[in-house]
């Protein structure tokens, strides 16, 4: 390392100023508008803690923490284990892995947006491809994410999570399994280790730490989920139900089509925290189960 | 990797994985084929997987519809300057990390960390206060300046590759006369290339599906990205056909690229999973 430390003030400067501007200052700013009324144009007006009560006493906030915990639930699970079965299958001596590798991924490089407009299409009661699949197989049409059922519109929209999200998740198994050492499956072999007693013994417990981030990664986003909601509900308006809200979509209508800055501020700060628990909560349990060389 | 597979749970799993690629590809063959169906074939029932006749002309009325030319060139502008602006500033500020002494480089290399931890949501509101103040809304401003401050991830990979590389390399140019500026753009940045292909991948998915910025900074048409244009599409209540024909319009480039980068996105991704 260099002795002439100016330089190092001169090339981490463009950092520094990014934290300072859009990082500092914005939590420093959001708290303090957590506190008042402000409609973003005129001067905010300090209310005390009459927001955060507000919002900790409406009923939309406690569905929509509901929702978030479930649709997380549903989602995270499901890909993890989908994601690591199929990176197993790939990781196996088996023909045409590109191509399976490319419609994997495929979801992952597509915008929200154009995911989402054709699995409300797939979805639709009436014309909607998987309906007319369950009908042709003498089963009775679904209402999915039109259903006046709260989990049936989660469980519909954890769903098309998983198609996005999965290919993701699935090459960084993948990789995480490619660095298996050869020499240590061979052993394990030589040792009459079966194929299920090697999946179990020797490949999962040294693929953890990615397993685990793979589920860290995932719980963040589908707490955060906003882009799912997006696509499939279109442009979103003050009118979505209010059985099917999240957090961040009370943030954003909040914020940006009701202009309370306040409220939104608060509820993005409760988001914060339920978050921060949640990957301490993860953590707290990562030793039992995730293994480090 | 295993030599000893049972024929028979191969079979098992070649049929997972074909029904796995099914509820992966089927909605983009739904999406291709409602799009070139005629407004009568959209409800007819059964559907049709291939649409006879084919109406091609949709796309030439979503075309002329909505300015999906014009959506795309301004995604690809959007796109490009992102890109170059993040890949040269977080290897920029990784470079100084990596090759300084200084007293605060412990805590800006911590903070650099937290901030990996900190949702968007909460900075939003007052970032686009910041943008409003400056008079900066309806503008691309916001989406590209911040890129150009260095990110978090990006400092991250870069720094832990810079460290990777031999220190000789920077001795030996400080005694041929180079200055540190020039020890970077000129020796350092162009040996980052694998770490900065891995970021550029990043860097251009986030970037090209990103709909909330564009969604609260950009008001004018003229300026709407392809993912809100095809959301404006949504909004006009268009039938089926054409509404599929707008999503393929806005799949189609992103594919593209991923289909030329392939090995770029796999390895990114993969090293991803190697921080730490």
């Amino acid at each position: 390392m260099q002795k002439q430390g100016y330089w190092g003030y001169i090339f981490t400067l463009p950092f520094v100023v990014n934290v300072v501007v859009f990082l500092l200052f914005p939590i420093v700013f959001s708290t303090y508008i957590s506190f008042t009324e402000w409609d973003l144009f005129n001067a905010p007006r300090w209310i005390g803690l009459d927001n955060w009560v507000r919002v900790l006493n409406k009923h939309e906030f406690w569905v929509s923490i509901r929702n978030v915990f479930v649709f997380a639930l549903i989602f995270v699970p499901i890909q993890t284990i989908m994601a690591f079965v199929i990176a197993f299958m790939l990781n196996q001596a088996i023909r045409a892995k590109g191509l399976f590798r490319l419609f994997y991924f495929l979801p992952v490089v597509t915008p929200w947006i154009a995911g989402g407009v054709v699995w409300v299409w797939m979805f639709n009661y009436q014309y909607g491809v998987i309906n007319w699949a369950l009908e042709s197989m003498g089963l009775d049409p679904v209402k999915w994410i039109d259903s006046s059922n709260w989990l049936m519109v989660i469980s519909s929209i954890a769903i098309v999570q998983v198609w996005k999200g999965v290919g993701q998740s699935m090459i960084m198994i993948l990789a995480g399994m490619q660095n298996v050492p050869k020499e240590v499956l061979e052993a394990s072999q030589i040792d009459g280790a079966n194929g299920w007693k090697q999946l179990t013994k020797v490949v999962f417990p040294m693929v953890t730490p990615m397993v685990y981030l793979v589920m860290i990664l995932s719980t963040i986003s589908a707490f955060q989920a906003f882009d799912v909601f997006l696509g499939l509900f279109g442009s979103i308006t003050t009118g979505i139900p209010e059985r099917n809200m999240v957090p961040n979509l009370l943030v954003y209508r909040d914020a940006f089509l009701l202009f309370k800055m306040g409220p939104a501020s608060a509820t993005a700060w409760l988001l914060f925290v339920i978050i921060l628990v949640f990957t301490l909560f993860q953590k707290y349990f990562e030793k039992k189960w995730v293994h480090y060389d | 990797m295993t030599k000893t597979t049972h024929p028979l749970l191969k079979v098992l799993m070649y049929l997972l994985l074909i029904v796995g690629s099914v509820f992966m590809v089927f909605p983009f063959i739904w999406m291709l084929s409602t799009s070139l169906k005629t407004v009568g074939a959209i409800s007819q029932m059964p559907p049709q997987l291939i649409p006879n006749p084919m109406n091609w002309d949709n796309y030439v009325t979503i075309w002329n519809k909505i300015d999906f030319g014009r959506y795309t060139m301004n995604s690809f502008f959007i796109v490009s300057i992102e890109m170059v602006g993040s890949l040269v500033s977080s290897a920029f500020v990784a470079f100084g990390l990596a090759m300084f002494t200084f007293r605060l480089r412990g805590l800006i290399y911590m903070i650099m960390l937290a901030t990996l931890m900190i949702p968007s949501q909460v900075t939003m509101i007052p970032t686009y206060f910041i943008w409003k103040e400056f008079g900066a809304l309806n503008s691309y401003y916001p989406l590209i300046v911040p890129s150009f401050l260095g990110g978090a991830f990006g400092i991250f990979l870069m720094h832990q590759f810079i460290k990777s590389l031999p220190k000789e390399l920077y001795e030996s140019a400080t005694i041929d006369g180079c200055s540190p500026p020039g020890i970077f753009f000129k020796i350092y940045l162009p040996l980052c290339k694998p770490a900065l292909a891995a970021l550029g991948v990043f860097t251009f998915m986030g970037a090209w599906n990103n709909t909330l910025g564009p969604l609260i900074y950009l008001q004018d048409k003229e300026l709407y990205t392809l993912p809100l244009g095809l959301l404006y599409l949504k909004s006009e209540n268009v039938n089926q056909a054409l509404l599929m024909a707008g999503a393929v319009i806005t799949t189609l480039p992103v594919v593209m690229v991923y289909l030329f980068a392939q090995k770029q996105f796999v390895q990114g991704i993969a090293s991803t999973g190697m921080k730490g």
